[in-house]
């Protein structure tokens, strides 16, 4: 027989690794503020060996699970809670998504009805009255604002005044923008673009991009997240045959796509996976090899506190951010202790999360407003409005922070030596 | 407890495991007045140390006919009387490249003599209702197999024999026979707990000690031919597969995987030991390594799946009557009325059989007692459902530990304290044991010590072995300040009792398992620093 | 990326060595595979508590020079100086102590044990004599249902020693609402509630109501998860003296020490590589290069020197399959005790167990070995050095900051 008898323990998801010492209920942001969650331990490994048994040991409680990873990050034995969790909701559940949920996880769909009318869906949606209704009626806590939906997408603004000018470089990179640069704040994107160019790289947009599903997943709808995964999966392996590499601003996305997908979804991503890339990574990676060099302004003043978004830290890459900012010289860098902001995406949405939101962040807030930093870099866009709408403080992608410290003129000097 | 009435027994049955626990409810069930006799706790012996594997025959059908029907009529009885112990997963009997698929016809039409239905099924189709199963399998037989709780089952008998004005003592150990003319008239019997001795009369005395039942009639004068043989187990720590796998082939070592709760267990090795090696049975490298080896033939990622413990139990195989020299063992039920055998009245001696035959082994015994005793009433064993097995009206919403509980107890789980705060708190997380539950237990069913609590809760018996909840159990069971320093020793021994386990295969996680533990016990709460004794259950597994 | 140094493991050994370093002005990251055995901490820091005869141990300097010479110890060029390093290592992270490492002094463990200890952290009760019990009347007060302090035990301990003890219990609103939840009744929960909710002043008047005529009032430690600020506001709070006695785990002073060490290691510019394991080393002759890590594919982390401070089995800096014992992020030799898997352990759970002293191989200097040769930059610190048993010797806290310090000082010689 080819396995080796007892040289491993193979588990799913490693449930089996357990060693029972509850330090993942320590680090569980939900546990901590609701006792209707059953907590990480017993959500996961432990709840998995009686789930094997018989389905009814499932409990419709794990969908209070934010899917923050956070227990994977502390679990010193490398047992994925977060992901027995989300796959035992996956395969158990029998929760039908309402329309609310249909509505939060379907990023894209939403957000292209509304651009169109963003002067009028922007308003509208801040409005009193509207929101009331979203509250009663839809289950949408009052107390969010949608972020604003701008009226021009990314990639119509890419199409016109982008897209013609990047064949003039070199090297290139493809760019999965994502629904909230699309959407939202397209800003990130020309940013994106911005400094890739400056270091000499052309960007491309994919083929084809879906949303990448998070919110799907998260809202019950892995069947769709399956399908747009596939799409994605198709269009980046067109973009990696030409040599590019995937480039990302959220970390969020990037990792539903290198991990989510295999882990939770089954969608074989093995040939895709390592081209996938957050933009600080891969800027980082190549200033470190020194094939580019970033010039930064004289001028450049700012106190920039650090936020770890929950996936950032769960792929372990908070450092390729943090060092590559503290790289610029004007920059003064306060790094944050890891916490979680408490949105999760769409979860702080929901009306019955709200409360229990706000209070797994308000240890960050504090923090952040001890620091009175003049503006929170992070990876995450949900952090961003989770942020901004609790502390009043500015969020910035560290991607955009480097566009603004950025010396353009001296940095395309630079990199054409 | 000790409020027996010494004098006035029908019956005294003597072994606190399945077949004494059967008889006690059979003799109860019929009137008599009866008193069952442990010397540890229930289901200490072999009953508890098997693979609680309710057979269907399938595996005695082509060797031993009769016990292949004794088996399958016992297989659909237990279903119904026994239902909250009895989980329906079916078994696969598999042929293997190695193994002779011709044996696979005679097999199906031995099963089919006696009655057990035996379905030849597609390997590919056994690949899809059992995926554990060794890919490479040519041949696939679907067979009633199930597995079932010893523990509770053995205590649902004692709850019903109690029901039926039965008495029971655990921690007694008969420490002699009494004998007077030829008639045995009681037992001398010593409270392990505080080593004083009284004794118990009544009419007939039952043997039904299993292994040890050798001793108990050798007190009593009378000889019986009796061979331990060992049988060592692993479990694993958690479900490989849903279906019991056996192999279809002559029975041999290691050829059965049971899916036992949120385990599974392989088993068994088959060797004879000497009767003194009985009450402290380890499991040898070499067993292990067999058993693992065999075992990733019918489930290849046995060999990639954590082993929780290594156990063993003792068969007693009894050697004929007619053959002093052993050879020929039955492994079938034996009857011994020793007033015809040997000459000595009043005791009768049950033993053989299986753990799933227990209730017609009961039942046997029972009718030979009360043809002595003159009683007529019939047995109705069969068909009268345990308690904890009468149907369950469904609940909508409980949490996981009331599941586990449900699962557990049956319908007496309703005398589980639930619903508030203090009652629901979780003692033992890996198997959703409640303070709730861990009270009932020490009220209802005979606990004295952590040991006898895991016997009836599971507490304990999850993966990590009871890193934590061993401490919480101890402290929800502990009373006063004397109380206090029992449950530190009883602590101790816990926790010996559950390294014991693990101790032949610490390796990989499971070492790293019990190295935190200690970590806990002996560096943080310094429990070997305080315990000043070890329980009686020190030598138990 | 480039460091002066890189420690992988970020338990008590790794962060000592990391804000050593850091503090030396070293360029520092360190790789963490998840939380460490802090968690599991009493809150208290063992030097060395028993010998190897199994005697209790007074003075750990003197009973230190008497030990083997396989103890990790005898590494150590001069741990008087070593010893008063580490506390003050601890203090600049916002960890005060109290103890000295010439004479020990005793914790009370969850079940009323005493134990001899080097260092408690403040508001730990301690006991400088077990001979003489400090408190006459002593106030037992639990949270109510937290059965992760088992009271009756600790109670009968104390009792076994003369003190009056009495046995009470509280509960608000707020904890009330947690304890509904049947598995998260959790020291570090309860913490966590008590810490967002303020409600330090309602439970010091819950325990003033409680503890008028004890001389002693002894509370579970569930305060001060991120800092001591809290778990010393309430001792303050309360009337009469009070002090906080370990929980089962997760240890909330355990938690505290983690969070604090590791913000100080942030604070001094070192980088942490959070919830990542070292799979494989790059090795050039006698030299470590630099280490590949299971997350940042693509990304070796380089430095002049390491420190592999990854603890024992339970923190997977040892593994043990059917076959052999082994290092597995390095590939770095293993003290070789002669043992197949059949001795590994002994068949008595308080038996000495073998495998609690098994660790890497290290020369004089702390530096490992691969394939036999010493590789010139790669330190060994904390439970994976072999030669000890810390569950039998009580000396995992000072065996882990000690060889780290030392580690550091040949790093930096």
């Amino acid at each position: 027989m080819a396995t080796e008898t007892q040289t491993q323990n193979v588990s799913v998801n490693n449930f089996e690794q357990c060693l029972k010492c509850s330090i993942c209920t320590v680090y569980c942001p939900v546990s901590a503020v609701t006792p209707l969650y059953p907590g990480p331990k017993q959500a996961g490994p432990d709840g998995e060996r009686y789930r094997l048994k018989d389905k009814v040991f499932f409990d419709e409680s794990l969908k209070m699970c934010l899917n923050c990873k956070r227990c994977e990050v502390a679990c010193p034995n490398d047992v994925h809670i977060g992901d027995i969790i989300q796959a035992a909701r996956i395969k158990y559940s029998t929760h039908k998504p309402s329309l609310r949920d249909m509505m939060l996880a379907n990023t894209d769909l939403v957000g292209t009805m509304a651009s169109p009318f963003a002067p009028i869906a922007n308003p509208v949606l801040k409005l009193k009255p509207m929101k009331a209704v979203l509250h009663s009626v839809m289950g949408i806590d009052k107390h969010r604002t949608f972020p604003d939906y701008s009226n021009r997408k990314f990639e119509s603004w890419f199409k016109k005044e982008a897209a013609p000018n990047q064949d003039q470089y070199s090297k290139h990179v493809s760019y999965f923008h994502g629904c909230y640069v699309n959407y939202n704040y397209p800003q990130l994107g020309k940013d994106m673009v911005k400094v890739m160019n400056a270091v000499g790289y052309g960007v491309h947009l994919l083929e084809k991009e879906k949303c990448c599903g998070v919110a799907l997943i998260a809202n019950g709808m892995s069947k769709q997240a399956k399908r747009q995964g596939e799409v994605n999966m198709s269009s980046m392996r067109k973009a990696i045959v030409e040599g590019h590499v995937v480039l990302t601003s959220s970390s969020t996305c990037t990792f539903t796509m290198r991990d989510e997908y295999d882990h939770l979804l089954g969608i074989d991503n093995h040939d895709v996976r390592d081209s996938i890339s957050l933009a600080t990574r891969f800027l980082f990676q190549l200033i470190e090899k020194g094939e580019i060099k970033l010039e930064f302004r004289k001028d450049f003043h700012k106190r920039v506190a650090y936020h770890s978004a929950c996936h950032m830290e769960r792929m372990g890459w908070v450092p390729y951010s943090t060092r590559l900012l503290r790289m610029i010289p004007g920059l003064e860098f306060v790094m944050l202790e890891s916490q979680c902001c408490g949105i999760s995406g769409t979860y702080g949405f929901k009306k019955e999360n709200y409360e229990r939101s706000q209070a797994i962040g308000k240890g960050l807030f504090d923090q952040i407003n001890d620091v009175a930093p003049d503006c929170v870099a992070t990876d995450c866009e949900t952090c961003k409005w989770q942020i901004e709408m609790s502390t009043g403080v500015p969020v910035m992608n560290p991607i955009s922070i480097i566009a603004e410290a950025l010396d353009v003129e001296a940095t395309i000097i630079s990199n054409k030596k | 407890m000790n409020t027996v009435n010494n004098n006035n027994y029908d019956v005294i049955v003597i072994g606190g495991g399945i077949t004494g626990a059967g008889t006690a409810r059979d003799c109860a069930m019929r009137g008599l007045k009866v008193l069952l006799v442990e010397r540890h706790d229930f289901s200490t012996g072999a009953t508890g140390r098997n693979h609680g594997l309710l057979h269907s025959g399938a595996r005695y059908a082509v060797t031993d006919h009769e016990s292949a029907t004794e088996c399958i009529k016992e297989n659909m009885i237990l279903r119904k009387i026994a239902r909250h112990c009895v989980e329906e997963t079916e078994g696969l009997f598999i042929t293997l490249p190695e193994d002779d698929l011709n044996f696979q016809s005679t097999f199906v039409q031995k099963c089919n003599d006696a009655g057990i239905r035996a379905e030849v099924i597609d390997p590919e189709l056994a690949r899809i209702m059992e995926p554990a199963v060794n890919p490479e399998l040519i041949g696939a037989v679907k067979v009633p197999d199930a597995s079932v709780d010893p523990f509770r089952l053995t205590m649902a008998n004692v709850l019903d024999a109690k029901l039926h004005g039965a008495d029971a003592l655990v921690y007694h150990e008969v420490v002699d026979v009494l004998v007077e003319q030829n008639r045995v008239v009681g037992v001398k019997l010593r409270n392990n707990h505080n080593g004083e001795t009284f004794n118990a009369y009544s009419k007939i005395t039952i043997n039904a000690a299993g292994i040890w039942g050798t001793l108990v009639a050798q007190m009593a004068g009378v000889k019986i031919n009796m061979f331990p043989a060992k049988g060592s187990l692993l479990i694993f720590g958690h479900r490989v597969n849903n279906m019991v796998i056996n192999r279809c082939r002559k029975p041999a070592n290691a050829d059965i995987l049971v899916p036992d709760d949120a385990v599974c267990v392989i088993g068994t090795t088959s060797d004879r030991v000497p009767i003194e090696t009985c009450d402290d049975m380890r499991v040898t490298p070499e067993e292990v390594e067999l058993l693992l080896a065999e075992g990733m033939k019918l489930a290849p990622s046995l060999g990639t799946t954590r082993i929780l413990r290594a156990y063993a139990g003792v068969r007693p195989l009894v050697a004929s009557d007619d053959d002093p020299s052993g050879r020929s063992i039955s492994r079938g039920i034996v009857t011994l009325d020793h007033e015809k055998r040997d000459g000595l009245a009043g005791l009768l001696t049950i033993t053989g059989g299986k753990m799933m035959t227990y209730r017609l082994m009961a039942e046997e015994v029972t009718d030979l007692a009360c043809e002595k005793l003159g009683v007529t009433k019939r047995c109705e064993t069969a068909t009268t459902p345990l308690p904890g097995s009468e149907p369950i009206e469904k609940e909508k919403k409980i949490s996981f530990s009331q599941k586990a509980a449900a699962g557990r107890h049956g319908t007496l789980n309703r005398d589980v304290e639930r619903g508030d705060v203090t009652s629901d708190a979780l003692v033992c997380e890996c198997e959703g044991v409640s303070v709730g539950e861990v009270r009932y237990a020490v009220t209802k069913l005979h606990v004295h010590n952590l040991i006898n609590l895991r016997r009836r809760t599971r507490v304990g018996m999850g993966t990590c072995q009871g890193e934590l909840c061993a401490c919480r159990a101890a402290g929800v069971m502990c009373g006063d300040d004397e109380g206090a320093q029992r449950a530190i020793n009883d602590l101790s021994g816990f926790m010996n009792e559950r390294w014991k386990g693990q101790q032949p295969v610490a390796w990989g996680d499971n070492l790293a398992e019990a190295q935190l533990t200690a970590k806990i016990y002996q560096g943080m709460l310094g429990v070997d620093k305080l315990a000043n004794e070890r329980r009686v259950e020190y030598y138990e597994i | 990326m480039k460091f002066d140094v890189i420690i992988i493991g970020g338990g008590l050994s790794g962060l000592t060595a990391g804000i050593a370093l850091a503090e030396a002005g070293k360029d520092v990251a360190l790789v963490s595979a998840g939380q460490s055995t802090l968690h599991f901490g009493g809150g208290s820091l063992d030097l060395l508590g028993y010998d190897e005869q199994g005697n209790e141990v007074k003075n750990p300097l003197d009973a230190i020079s008497n030990l083997n010479g396989n103890h990790p110890y005898k590494k150590i060029e001069d741990v008087s100086r070593l010893a008063g390093v580490a506390k003050k290592v601890l203090e600049r992270a916002g960890i005060a102590t109290a103890g000295e490492a010439n004479h020990n002094h005793w914790r009370v463990s969850p079940i009323g044990a005493l134990l001899p200890t080097w260092l408690s952290l403040e508001g730990m009760a301690t006991v400088e004599d077990a001979g003489t019990m400090p408190w006459k009347r002593v106030a037992l007060v639990n949270v109510v249902n937290f059965l992760d302090f088992p009271t009756k035990f600790l109670a009968a301990g104390l009792r076994n020693r003369g003190v009056e003890v009495d046995v009470k219990a509280f509960t608000l609103p707020e904890l009330e609402q947690l304890r509904k939840s049947p598995t998260e009744m959790r020291s570090t929960n309860i913490a966590k509630v008590i810490e967002t909710n303020n409600l330090i002043a309602k439970i010091a008047n819950e325990v003033n109501d409680i503890a008028g005529g004890y001389d002693m009032v002894l509370l579970p430690a569930v305060l001060g998860i991120g800092s001591s600020e809290t778990s010393r506001h309430l001792l303050k709070a309360i009337k009469v003296p009070a002090n906080y006695v370990a929980t089962l785990p997760p240890s909330v002073p355990g938690v505290r020490m983690q969070t604090l060490l590791r913000k100080r290691f942030t604070a001094l510019g070192g980088t942490f590589f959070t919830g990542d394991q070292v799979i494989e080393g790059n090795f050039e002759g006698d030299t470590l290069k630099g280490v590949k890590t299971a997350k940042l594919d693509g990304t070796t982390l380089e430095a002049d020197n390491f420190v592999l401070a990854t603890g024992s089995f339970m923190s997977r800096g040892l593994v043990a399959d059917y076959n052999h014992v082994y290092e597995p992020a390095l590939g770095v030799d293993v003290e070789d005790l002669g043992l197949d898997r059949n001795t590994w352990s002994k068949i008595d759970v308080t038996e000495s167990q073998p495998y609690m002293e098994m660790g890497v191989k290290t020369d004089s200097c702390l530096r490992c070995q691969r394939a036999g040769n010493t590789i010139a930059n790669l330190y060994a610190a904390g439970s994976i050095l072999g030669g000890h048993n810390s569950i039998k010797r009580l000396d995992s806290a000072g065996v882990d900051m000690l060889t780290a310090l030392q580690a550091v000082n040949n790093i930096l010689k």
